[in-house]
Protein backbone atom coordinates (compact mmCIF):
# COMPACT_ATOMS: atom_id res chain seq x y z
CA UNK A 1 0.00 0.00 0.00
CA UNK A 2 2.92 2.41 1.00
CA UNK A 3 4.41 1.87 -2.20
CA UNK A 4 1.06 2.42 -4.71
CA UNK A 5 0.31 5.62 -2.77
CA UNK A 6 4.05 6.77 -3.04
CA UNK A 7 3.72 5.76 -6.69
CA UNK A 8 0.22 7.80 -7.36
CA UNK A 9 2.16 10.49 -5.37
CA UNK A 10 5.04 10.91 -7.91
CA UNK A 11 2.87 9.94 -10.94
CA UNK A 12 0.36 12.83 -9.91
CA UNK A 13 3.02 15.65 -10.03
CA UNK A 14 4.59 13.95 -13.25
CA UNK A 15 1.19 14.47 -14.64
CA UNK A 16 0.34 17.81 -13.61
CA UNK A 17 3.86 18.72 -14.87
CA UNK A 18 3.72 17.33 -18.19
CA UNK A 19 -0.07 18.85 -18.56
CA UNK A 20 1.46 22.52 -17.82
CA UNK A 21 4.71 22.09 -19.95
CA UNK A 22 2.75 20.48 -23.20
CA UNK A 23 0.26 23.44 -22.27
CA UNK A 24 2.37 26.22 -22.23
CA UNK A 25 3.91 25.16 -25.58
CA UNK A 26 0.69 24.82 -27.61
CA UNK A 27 -0.23 28.35 -26.30
CA UNK A 28 2.64 29.24 -28.02
CA UNK A 29 2.18 27.88 -31.45
CA UNK A 30 -1.92 29.05 -31.03
CA UNK A 31 -1.25 32.18 -30.33
CA UNK A 32 0.51 32.25 -33.72
CA UNK A 33 -1.82 30.43 -35.82
CA UNK A 34 -4.69 32.90 -35.09
CA UNK A 35 -6.49 34.39 -38.19
CA UNK A 36 -9.41 36.81 -38.54
CA UNK A 37 -12.73 36.51 -36.74
CA UNK A 38 -16.23 35.70 -38.57
CA UNK A 39 -18.71 38.40 -37.84
CA UNK A 40 -22.82 38.33 -37.19
CA UNK A 41 -25.39 40.41 -35.82
CA UNK A 42 -27.20 40.45 -32.66
CA UNK A 43 -30.25 38.84 -34.82
CA UNK A 44 -27.78 35.62 -36.01
CA UNK A 45 -26.88 35.02 -32.50
CA UNK A 46 -30.88 35.24 -31.24
CA UNK A 47 -31.44 32.37 -33.04
CA UNK A 48 -29.09 29.72 -31.21
CA UNK A 49 -31.27 30.55 -27.99
CA UNK A 50 -31.48 26.71 -27.10
CA UNK A 51 -29.67 24.34 -25.33
CA UNK A 52 -28.84 22.43 -28.42
CA UNK A 53 -27.47 25.27 -29.90
CA UNK A 54 -26.25 28.34 -27.72
CA UNK A 55 -24.31 31.36 -28.88
CA UNK A 56 -23.54 33.97 -26.77
CA UNK A 57 -21.88 37.40 -27.08
CA UNK A 58 -19.56 38.62 -24.22
CA UNK A 59 -17.49 41.94 -24.42
CA UNK A 60 -18.42 42.09 -27.87
CA UNK A 61 -17.28 38.79 -29.14
CA UNK A 62 -19.32 35.92 -30.42
CA UNK A 63 -18.98 32.42 -27.90
CA UNK A 64 -20.84 28.87 -29.21
CA UNK A 65 -21.32 26.97 -25.66
CA UNK A 66 -23.33 24.36 -27.01
CA UNK A 67 -20.67 21.88 -26.10
CA UNK A 68 -19.77 23.44 -22.81
CA UNK A 69 -23.04 23.35 -21.45
CA UNK A 70 -22.84 20.16 -19.67
CA UNK A 71 -19.37 20.93 -17.85
CA UNK A 72 -20.29 24.02 -16.64
CA UNK A 73 -20.76 23.61 -12.86
CA UNK A 74 -24.54 24.65 -12.78
CA UNK A 75 -27.25 23.06 -14.21
CA UNK A 76 -27.64 23.72 -17.82
CA UNK A 77 -30.89 25.90 -16.74
CA UNK A 78 -28.45 28.60 -15.19
CA UNK A 79 -26.72 29.46 -18.08
CA UNK A 80 -30.05 28.28 -20.84
CA UNK A 81 -31.17 31.85 -19.89
CA UNK A 82 -28.44 33.25 -21.59
CA UNK A 83 -28.27 31.60 -24.66
CA UNK A 84 -28.86 33.99 -28.05
CA UNK A 85 -28.26 37.16 -26.10
CA UNK A 86 -25.52 39.64 -25.00
CA UNK A 87 -24.50 38.01 -21.65
CA UNK A 88 -22.02 39.87 -20.78
CA UNK A 89 -23.39 41.01 -17.33
CA UNK A 90 -23.95 37.20 -16.68
CA UNK A 91 -20.15 36.64 -17.28
CA UNK A 92 -19.39 39.37 -15.08
CA UNK A 93 -21.64 38.93 -12.12
CA UNK A 94 -22.86 35.16 -12.42
CA UNK A 95 -25.92 36.73 -11.08
CA UNK A 96 -25.11 37.46 -7.62
CA UNK A 97 -22.52 40.20 -8.21
CA UNK A 98 -19.27 38.12 -8.32
CA UNK A 99 -17.32 37.41 -11.84
CA UNK A 100 -15.74 34.63 -13.53
CA UNK A 101 -12.27 33.40 -12.66
CA UNK A 102 -9.88 34.06 -14.95
CA UNK A 103 -9.68 30.43 -15.28
CA UNK A 104 -13.19 30.59 -16.33
CA UNK A 105 -12.43 33.69 -19.13
CA UNK A 106 -9.74 31.29 -20.54
CA UNK A 107 -11.51 28.63 -21.16
CA UNK A 108 -14.24 30.94 -22.64
CA UNK A 109 -11.25 31.74 -25.47
CA UNK A 110 -11.83 28.08 -27.09
CA UNK A 111 -15.39 28.47 -27.87
CA UNK A 112 -14.84 32.03 -30.17
CA UNK A 113 -16.64 32.09 -33.07
CA UNK A 114 -16.51 35.83 -34.40
CA UNK A 115 -17.12 38.95 -33.50
CA UNK A 116 -20.49 41.04 -32.86
CA UNK A 117 -21.07 43.22 -36.38
CA UNK B 1 -22.32 -9.54 12.13
CA UNK B 2 -18.47 -10.48 11.45
CA UNK B 3 -14.98 -8.35 10.95
CA UNK B 4 -15.32 -8.73 7.43
CA UNK B 5 -19.12 -7.63 7.01
CA UNK B 6 -18.24 -4.28 9.22
CA UNK B 7 -15.69 -3.72 7.07
CA UNK B 8 -17.68 -4.06 4.01
CA UNK B 9 -20.45 -1.41 5.68
CA UNK B 10 -17.72 1.09 6.44
CA UNK B 11 -16.59 0.76 2.86
CA UNK B 12 -19.97 1.09 1.55
CA UNK B 13 -21.22 4.54 3.83
CA UNK B 14 -17.95 5.75 2.51
CA UNK B 15 -18.48 5.34 -0.90
CA UNK B 16 -22.29 6.06 -0.46
CA UNK B 17 -22.46 9.74 -1.21
CA UNK B 18 -20.57 8.51 -5.02
CA UNK B 19 -23.51 6.04 -5.30
CA UNK B 20 -26.27 8.27 -5.08
CA UNK B 21 -24.05 11.20 -7.37
CA UNK B 22 -24.39 7.66 -9.93
CA UNK B 23 -27.94 7.55 -9.48
CA UNK B 24 -28.84 11.24 -10.32
CA UNK B 25 -26.26 10.96 -13.46
CA UNK B 26 -27.81 12.95 -16.67
CA UNK B 27 -27.25 12.31 -20.05
CA UNK B 28 -25.32 15.22 -20.93
CA UNK B 29 -22.45 13.74 -18.18
CA UNK B 30 -21.55 10.35 -20.76
CA UNK B 31 -21.97 12.59 -24.27
CA UNK B 32 -18.83 12.77 -24.97
CA UNK B 33 -15.11 11.13 -23.58
CA UNK B 34 -14.66 14.64 -22.23
CA UNK B 35 -18.09 14.68 -20.58
CA UNK B 36 -17.02 10.76 -18.93
CA UNK B 37 -13.92 11.94 -17.74
CA UNK B 38 -15.12 15.17 -16.38
CA UNK B 39 -18.05 13.24 -14.42
CA UNK B 40 -15.35 10.73 -12.90
CA UNK B 41 -13.13 14.18 -12.28
CA UNK B 42 -16.44 15.00 -10.00
CA UNK B 43 -17.17 11.46 -8.67
CA UNK B 44 -13.39 10.86 -7.38
CA UNK B 45 -13.81 14.18 -5.95
CA UNK B 46 -17.10 13.69 -3.59
CA UNK B 47 -16.07 9.79 -3.08
CA UNK B 48 -12.19 10.73 -2.03
CA UNK B 49 -14.36 13.54 0.14
CA UNK B 50 -16.20 11.08 1.97
CA UNK B 51 -13.37 8.44 2.20
CA UNK B 52 -11.84 10.83 4.11
CA UNK B 53 -14.63 11.77 6.41
CA UNK B 54 -15.20 8.01 6.73
CA UNK B 55 -11.68 7.57 8.14
CA UNK B 56 -11.93 10.74 10.17
CA UNK B 57 -14.90 8.81 12.10
CA UNK B 58 -13.35 6.15 12.55
CA UNK B 59 -10.70 7.66 14.47
CA UNK B 60 -12.96 8.23 17.65
CA UNK B 61 -11.64 5.76 19.86
CA UNK B 62 -14.84 5.15 21.85
CA UNK B 63 -13.82 2.18 23.93
CA UNK B 64 -15.39 -0.94 22.72
CA UNK B 65 -16.43 0.36 18.61
CA UNK B 66 -13.19 -1.59 17.90
CA UNK B 67 -14.55 -4.64 18.99
CA UNK B 68 -16.57 -5.61 16.02
CA UNK B 69 -13.67 -5.10 13.83
CA UNK B 70 -11.49 -7.06 15.57
CA UNK B 71 -9.79 -4.78 17.54
CA UNK B 72 -8.21 -1.30 17.73
CA UNK B 73 -5.29 -1.92 15.81
CA UNK B 74 -7.55 -3.58 12.64
CA UNK B 75 -9.53 -0.20 13.07
CA UNK B 76 -6.59 1.66 12.74
CA UNK B 77 -5.78 -0.13 9.38
CA UNK B 78 -8.98 0.20 8.25
CA UNK B 79 -8.66 3.73 8.95
CA UNK B 80 -5.25 4.01 7.16
CA UNK B 81 -7.08 2.07 4.15
CA UNK B 82 -9.92 4.35 3.98
CA UNK B 83 -6.91 7.58 3.70
CA UNK B 84 -5.01 5.59 1.40
CA UNK B 85 -8.22 5.41 -1.24
CA UNK B 86 -9.42 8.80 -0.61
CA UNK B 87 -5.78 9.91 -1.05
CA UNK B 88 -5.79 8.00 -4.44
CA UNK B 89 -9.02 9.43 -5.22
CA UNK B 90 -8.20 13.01 -4.77
CA UNK B 91 -5.20 13.05 -6.79
CA UNK B 92 -7.05 11.78 -9.33
CA UNK B 93 -9.79 14.30 -8.86
CA UNK B 94 -8.09 17.59 -10.69
CA UNK B 95 -6.59 15.29 -13.01
CA UNK B 96 -9.46 13.80 -14.56
CA UNK B 97 -11.20 17.23 -14.68
CA UNK B 98 -8.11 18.93 -16.80
CA UNK B 99 -8.14 15.69 -19.07
CA UNK B 100 -11.72 16.32 -19.71
CA UNK B 101 -10.99 19.83 -20.57
CA UNK B 102 -8.45 18.95 -22.69
CA UNK B 103 -11.02 17.88 -25.29
CA UNK B 104 -11.45 21.50 -25.54
CA UNK B 105 -8.18 22.45 -25.92
CA UNK B 106 -4.44 21.92 -23.97
CA UNK B 107 -5.12 25.92 -22.43
CA UNK B 108 -8.09 24.99 -20.98
CA UNK B 109 -7.18 21.76 -19.56
CA UNK B 110 -4.03 23.91 -18.11
CA UNK B 111 -6.63 26.60 -17.31
CA UNK B 112 -8.74 23.89 -14.51
CA UNK B 113 -5.51 23.17 -12.98
CA UNK B 114 -4.59 26.90 -12.42
CA UNK B 115 -6.08 28.32 -8.98
CA UNK B 116 -7.29 31.54 -10.01
CA UNK B 117 -10.23 31.60 -8.01
CA UNK B 118 -10.79 31.43 -4.08
CA UNK B 119 -12.31 27.88 -4.50
CA UNK B 120 -9.42 26.30 -6.60
CA UNK B 121 -6.70 27.53 -4.25
CA UNK B 122 -8.57 26.00 -1.54
CA UNK B 123 -9.02 22.63 -3.32
CA UNK B 124 -5.31 23.09 -4.24
CA UNK B 125 -4.42 24.09 -0.32
CA UNK B 126 -6.36 20.97 0.77
CA UNK B 127 -4.00 18.19 -1.21
CA UNK B 128 -1.23 19.65 -0.42
CA UNK B 129 -2.28 19.47 2.93
CA UNK B 130 -3.05 15.88 2.48
CA UNK B 131 0.47 15.05 0.73
CA UNK B 132 1.83 16.57 3.87
CA UNK B 133 0.25 14.79 6.48
CA UNK B 134 0.09 12.05 4.51
CA UNK B 135 3.55 11.36 3.95
CA UNK B 136 4.76 9.99 7.35
CA UNK B 137 1.43 7.57 7.19
CA UNK B 138 2.99 5.68 4.46
CA UNK B 139 6.20 6.75 4.57
CA UNK B 140 7.07 8.57 1.91
CA UNK B 141 10.69 9.68 3.64
CA UNK B 142 11.35 7.01 5.84
CA UNK B 143 10.06 5.66 8.98
CA UNK B 144 8.58 8.51 11.03
CA UNK B 145 8.25 9.10 14.82
CA UNK B 146 5.58 8.48 16.57
CA UNK B 147 5.35 12.65 18.33
CA UNK B 148 6.14 14.57 15.14
CA UNK B 149 3.41 11.69 13.05
CA UNK B 150 1.10 12.67 15.28
CA UNK B 151 1.51 16.35 15.34
CA UNK B 152 2.02 16.28 11.56
CA UNK B 153 -1.48 14.48 11.19
CA UNK B 154 -3.61 16.87 13.02
CA UNK B 155 -3.17 18.97 9.31
CA UNK B 156 -6.12 16.43 8.64
CA UNK B 157 -8.35 18.88 10.16
CA UNK B 158 -7.83 22.02 7.85
CA UNK B 159 -7.32 20.09 4.84
CA UNK B 160 -10.96 18.45 5.18
CA UNK B 161 -12.65 22.28 6.36
CA UNK B 162 -10.69 23.28 3.13
CA UNK B 163 -11.78 20.65 0.92
CA UNK B 164 -15.31 21.11 1.94
CA UNK B 165 -15.27 24.91 1.38
CA UNK B 166 -13.98 23.67 -1.69
CA UNK B 167 -16.60 21.42 -2.32
CA UNK B 168 -19.48 23.27 -0.86
CA UNK B 169 -18.49 26.66 -3.50
CA UNK B 170 -18.28 24.25 -6.71
CA UNK B 171 -20.38 21.55 -6.23
CA UNK B 172 -23.34 20.82 -8.59
CA UNK B 173 -22.96 16.77 -9.08
CA UNK B 174 -26.07 16.31 -6.73
CA UNK B 175 -28.94 17.89 -7.33
CA UNK B 176 -30.47 19.82 -3.92
CA UNK B 177 -31.15 19.13 -1.47
CA UNK B 178 -28.94 15.70 -1.73
CA UNK B 179 -26.10 17.80 -1.53
CA UNK B 180 -26.06 19.75 1.37
CA UNK B 181 -27.54 16.56 3.29
CA UNK B 182 -25.31 14.30 2.67
CA UNK B 183 -22.17 16.72 3.39
CA UNK B 184 -23.92 18.18 6.39
CA UNK B 185 -24.72 13.94 7.68
CA UNK B 186 -20.87 12.62 7.12
CA UNK B 187 -19.48 16.31 8.73
CA UNK B 188 -22.15 15.75 11.82
CA UNK B 189 -20.20 12.35 12.03
CA UNK B 190 -16.97 13.20 11.84
CA UNK B 191 -17.21 16.16 14.13
CA UNK B 192 -18.83 14.24 16.96
CA UNK B 193 -16.18 11.57 16.40
CA UNK B 194 -13.56 14.26 16.80
CA UNK B 195 -14.92 15.82 19.85
CA UNK B 196 -15.13 12.83 21.41
CA UNK B 197 -11.72 11.96 20.76
CA UNK B 198 -10.12 15.24 21.69
CA UNK B 199 -12.75 16.65 23.85
CA UNK B 200 -14.92 14.03 25.77
CA UNK B 201 -11.78 11.58 26.34
CA UNK B 202 -9.32 13.74 27.49
CA UNK B 203 -11.92 14.91 30.17
CA UNK B 204 -14.03 11.91 31.01
CA UNK B 205 -12.54 8.99 28.96
CA UNK B 206 -9.13 8.88 31.05
CA UNK B 207 -8.90 7.78 34.33
CA UNK B 208 -6.32 8.79 36.81
CA UNK B 209 -4.28 6.27 38.33
CA UNK B 210 -1.24 6.12 40.67
CA UNK B 211 2.33 4.45 39.71
CA UNK B 212 2.23 2.05 43.04
CA UNK B 213 5.48 -0.39 41.59
CA UNK B 214 7.96 -0.61 38.84
CA UNK B 215 9.22 -3.50 38.38
CA UNK B 216 12.09 -4.49 36.16
CA UNK B 217 11.49 -7.76 34.57
CA UNK B 218 14.53 -7.50 31.92
CA UNK B 219 17.21 -5.00 31.73
CA UNK B 220 14.92 -3.27 28.75
CA UNK B 221 11.29 -4.35 30.28
CA UNK B 222 9.57 -2.91 33.39
CA UNK B 223 5.87 -4.06 34.58
CA UNK B 224 4.47 -0.97 36.23
CA UNK B 225 1.57 -1.39 38.50
CA UNK B 226 -1.05 0.75 38.72
CA UNK B 227 -3.87 1.79 41.70
CA UNK B 228 -6.87 3.46 40.48
CA UNK B 229 -7.25 6.85 41.70
CA UNK B 230 -11.67 7.01 41.20
CA UNK B 231 -12.77 4.19 39.01
CA UNK B 232 -11.12 1.20 38.04
CA UNK B 233 -11.01 0.25 34.24
CA UNK B 234 -13.24 -2.58 33.51
CA UNK B 235 -11.04 -4.97 30.87
CA UNK B 236 -10.45 -8.30 29.63
CA UNK B 237 -7.00 -9.90 29.58
CA UNK B 238 -4.67 -9.19 26.72
CA UNK B 239 -6.64 -5.61 25.99
CA UNK B 240 -4.56 -2.81 26.16
CA UNK B 241 -4.86 1.08 27.04
CA UNK B 242 -3.19 4.46 26.50
CA UNK B 243 -1.53 5.34 28.80
CA UNK B 244 -0.40 9.29 29.83
CA UNK B 245 2.47 9.86 32.46
CA UNK B 246 2.38 13.27 34.21
CA UNK B 247 5.82 12.61 36.31
CA UNK B 248 7.92 15.66 35.46
CA UNK B 249 11.42 14.02 35.94
CA UNK B 250 10.78 12.11 32.60
CA UNK B 251 13.09 12.96 30.06
CA UNK B 252 10.58 12.10 27.68
CA UNK B 253 7.46 11.60 27.24
CA UNK B 254 5.70 13.65 29.88
CA UNK B 255 2.29 13.79 28.97
CA UNK B 256 2.12 12.07 25.96
CA UNK B 257 -0.57 9.05 25.06
CA UNK B 258 1.27 5.93 24.09
CA UNK B 259 -0.11 2.63 23.18
CA UNK B 260 0.62 -0.53 26.32
CA UNK B 261 -0.92 -3.98 26.88
CA UNK B 262 -2.63 -4.36 30.30
CA UNK B 263 -0.44 -7.77 31.66
CA UNK B 264 -2.42 -8.15 34.77
CA UNK B 265 -5.85 -10.51 34.94
CA UNK B 266 -9.11 -8.56 35.16
CA UNK B 267 -9.89 -8.94 38.62
CA UNK B 268 -6.62 -8.16 40.13
CA UNK B 269 -6.39 -5.31 42.56
CA UNK B 270 -4.21 -3.38 40.74
CA UNK B 271 -3.87 -2.83 36.90
CA UNK B 272 -0.20 -3.95 35.70
CA UNK B 273 1.61 -2.93 32.41
CA UNK B 274 4.38 -4.01 30.60
CA UNK B 275 6.51 -1.84 28.55
CA UNK B 276 9.73 -2.40 26.77
CA UNK B 277 12.10 0.03 25.42
CA UNK B 278 10.86 0.63 22.16
CA UNK B 279 10.72 3.98 21.32
CA UNK B 280 12.15 7.44 23.25
CA UNK B 281 9.09 7.70 25.59
CA UNK B 282 8.62 4.26 26.16
CA UNK B 283 12.60 4.29 27.18
CA UNK B 284 12.22 7.04 29.58
CA UNK B 285 9.12 5.49 31.24
CA UNK B 286 11.41 2.44 32.46
CA UNK B 287 12.37 5.29 35.53
CA UNK B 288 8.46 6.51 36.22
CA UNK B 289 8.63 7.63 39.68
CA UNK B 290 6.75 5.70 41.78
CA UNK B 291 4.16 7.65 43.72
CA UNK B 292 3.49 9.89 40.37
CA UNK B 293 0.14 10.27 38.01
CA UNK B 294 -0.79 8.56 35.35
CA UNK B 295 -3.91 8.24 33.26
CA UNK B 296 -5.32 5.57 31.41
CA UNK B 297 -7.74 5.25 28.66
CA UNK B 298 -9.53 2.36 27.15
CA UNK B 299 -9.67 -0.70 27.13
CA UNK B 300 -9.07 -1.57 23.61
CA UNK B 301 -8.52 -4.31 21.23
CA UNK B 302 -10.09 -7.80 21.33
CA UNK B 303 -7.45 -10.28 21.04
CA UNK B 304 -9.06 -13.38 22.63
CA UNK B 305 -12.82 -14.00 22.70
CA UNK B 306 -15.45 -13.37 24.93
CA UNK B 307 -16.23 -16.83 24.86
CA UNK B 308 -15.04 -19.69 26.84
CA UNK B 309 -11.16 -20.53 25.27
CA UNK B 310 -11.25 -23.98 23.54
CA UNK B 311 -8.27 -25.83 23.11
CA UNK B 312 -5.24 -23.34 22.08
CA UNK B 313 -1.99 -22.83 20.81
CA UNK B 314 -0.08 -19.20 21.65
CA UNK B 315 2.78 -18.13 20.26
CA UNK B 316 3.99 -15.24 21.40
CA UNK B 317 7.60 -13.34 20.37
CA UNK B 318 9.39 -11.00 22.46
CA UNK B 319 7.06 -8.33 24.51
CA UNK B 320 4.16 -9.93 22.67
CA UNK B 321 4.00 -12.16 25.51
CA UNK B 322 2.06 -9.78 27.61
CA UNK B 323 -1.49 -10.68 26.30
CA UNK B 324 -0.99 -14.07 26.89
CA UNK B 325 0.67 -13.09 30.53
CA UNK B 326 -2.58 -11.43 31.42
CA UNK B 327 -4.67 -14.69 30.28
CA UNK B 328 -2.75 -16.73 32.06
CA UNK B 329 -2.44 -14.87 34.90
CA UNK B 330 -6.56 -14.92 34.99
CA UNK B 331 -6.58 -18.59 34.29
CA UNK B 332 -4.04 -19.73 37.16
CA UNK B 333 -6.51 -17.09 39.88
CA UNK B 334 -9.65 -19.27 38.70
CA UNK B 335 -10.28 -23.17 38.04
CA UNK B 336 -8.33 -23.68 35.05
CA UNK B 337 -9.43 -26.97 33.14
CA UNK B 338 -8.96 -26.08 29.85
CA UNK B 339 -5.59 -27.02 27.49
CA UNK B 340 -3.35 -24.10 26.27
CA UNK B 341 -0.39 -24.65 24.48
CA UNK B 342 1.82 -21.29 24.46
CA UNK B 343 4.89 -21.27 22.26
CA UNK B 344 7.14 -18.40 23.45
CA UNK B 345 9.45 -17.27 21.03
CA UNK B 346 12.81 -15.16 22.02
CA UNK B 347 16.15 -14.82 20.49
CA UNK B 348 17.89 -16.28 23.53
CA UNK B 349 17.95 -17.20 26.92
CA UNK B 350 18.68 -13.36 28.47
CA UNK B 351 15.31 -12.18 26.09
CA UNK B 352 12.61 -14.50 27.77
CA UNK B 353 10.50 -12.03 29.58
CA UNK B 354 8.37 -13.75 32.70
CA UNK B 355 9.75 -17.23 32.18
CA UNK B 356 10.04 -17.67 35.77
CA UNK B 357 6.09 -16.96 36.34
CA UNK B 358 5.63 -18.53 32.96
CA UNK B 359 7.18 -21.80 33.63
CA UNK B 360 5.55 -21.77 37.71
CA UNK B 361 2.24 -22.04 35.84
CA UNK B 362 3.30 -24.28 33.80
CA UNK B 363 3.86 -26.98 36.35
CA UNK B 364 1.38 -25.67 38.36
CA UNK B 365 -1.79 -25.71 35.95
CA UNK B 366 -2.13 -29.24 34.56
CA UNK B 367 -3.29 -27.84 31.26
CA UNK B 368 -1.25 -25.15 30.73
CA UNK B 369 2.00 -26.02 28.68
CA UNK B 370 5.22 -23.90 28.03
CA UNK B 371 7.30 -24.64 24.85
CA UNK B 372 10.26 -22.28 24.37
CA UNK B 373 11.56 -21.32 20.79
CA UNK B 374 15.09 -19.69 20.72
CA UNK B 375 16.14 -18.61 17.48
CA UNK B 376 19.72 -18.64 17.78
CA UNK B 377 19.41 -22.24 18.62
CA UNK B 378 16.24 -23.25 15.96
CA UNK B 379 16.23 -20.65 13.44
CA UNK B 380 12.90 -19.05 12.76
CA UNK B 381 9.80 -21.14 14.19
CA UNK B 382 8.64 -23.91 11.68
CA UNK B 383 6.46 -26.50 10.90
CA UNK B 384 8.50 -29.43 12.36
CA UNK B 385 9.04 -27.22 15.55
CA UNK B 386 5.63 -26.93 16.40
CA UNK B 387 4.90 -30.48 15.69
CA UNK B 388 7.48 -31.91 17.51
CA UNK B 389 6.12 -29.57 20.82
CA UNK B 390 1.94 -30.11 20.45
CA UNK B 391 1.02 -32.87 18.18
CA UNK B 392 -2.38 -31.78 17.46
CA UNK B 393 -1.70 -28.21 15.94
CA UNK B 394 -4.12 -28.34 13.07
CA UNK B 395 -7.18 -28.91 15.65
CA UNK B 396 -6.03 -26.29 17.47
CA UNK B 397 -7.18 -21.98 17.74
CA UNK B 398 -4.40 -20.09 17.14
CA UNK B 399 -3.24 -16.69 18.90
CA UNK B 400 -0.03 -14.90 17.68
CA UNK B 401 1.08 -11.62 19.03
CA UNK B 402 4.84 -10.37 18.57
CA UNK B 403 6.77 -7.93 15.92
CA UNK B 404 5.37 -8.52 12.35
CA UNK B 405 8.14 -10.28 10.72
CA UNK B 406 7.00 -13.01 13.39
CA UNK B 407 3.28 -12.78 12.72
CA UNK B 408 3.33 -13.71 9.19
CA UNK B 409 6.11 -16.22 9.49
CA UNK B 410 4.38 -17.84 12.75
CA UNK B 411 1.01 -17.26 10.13
CA UNK B 412 2.57 -19.06 7.49
CA UNK B 413 3.86 -21.93 9.55
CA UNK B 414 0.31 -22.32 11.24
CA UNK B 415 -1.66 -22.32 7.67
CA UNK B 416 0.88 -25.16 6.93
CA UNK B 417 0.68 -26.84 9.33
CA UNK B 418 -3.13 -27.06 8.62
CA UNK B 419 -5.02 -24.77 10.91
CA UNK B 420 -7.97 -22.59 8.75
CA UNK B 421 -7.09 -18.62 8.19
CA UNK B 422 -10.90 -18.54 10.58
CA UNK B 423 -9.21 -19.81 13.32
CA UNK B 424 -5.73 -17.92 13.46
CA UNK B 425 -5.66 -14.91 15.72
CA UNK B 426 -3.19 -12.25 15.33
CA UNK B 427 -2.47 -8.99 17.24
CA UNK B 428 -0.05 -6.11 15.70
CA UNK B 429 2.06 -4.14 18.15
CA UNK B 430 2.96 -1.82 15.01
CA UNK B 431 0.04 0.67 14.12
CA UNK B 432 1.17 1.89 11.03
Amino acid sequence: MKKTVFAAFIAFWSSIGTLVLVGSLSAHAVSEAEGELSTYTLEQVAEHNTLGSCWMVIEGKVYDFTGYIPRHPTPPVVMEGWCGREATEGMRTKGYGRDHSPAAWGLMEDYLIGELE
Amino acid sequence: MSPRMYKLLVWLIAILPGLVALFFMRSPDTASVGGVLNYLGRLTGIVGLSTMLMAAILCCRVPGFDRPFGGLTKMWKLHHQLGAVAFLLLLAHPLLLAFAAAEVSLTAAVATLTPTSQSLWLGWIALVLMMVFLAPSFAFFGHPDYQRWKWVHRLSGPAIILALIHTALLMRTLPAPWDTLVWVVYVAAAVGALAYRFVFSRVKGRQPYQVMQVERSANNVVEISLQAERSRLDHEAGQFVYLTPFDKTLTNGYAEEHPYTISSAPDEPLLRIAIKDLGDASRAIQTIAVGSQVKVEGPYGGFFPPTELGPSLWVAGGIGITPFLGKVRELARGEFSGDVHLVYCVQDESRALFLEELSGYAQALPGFHLSMHYFYREGPLDEAFLNRVCDDVAEREAFICGPTPLLSCARNVLLGAGVPARRITTEEFELL
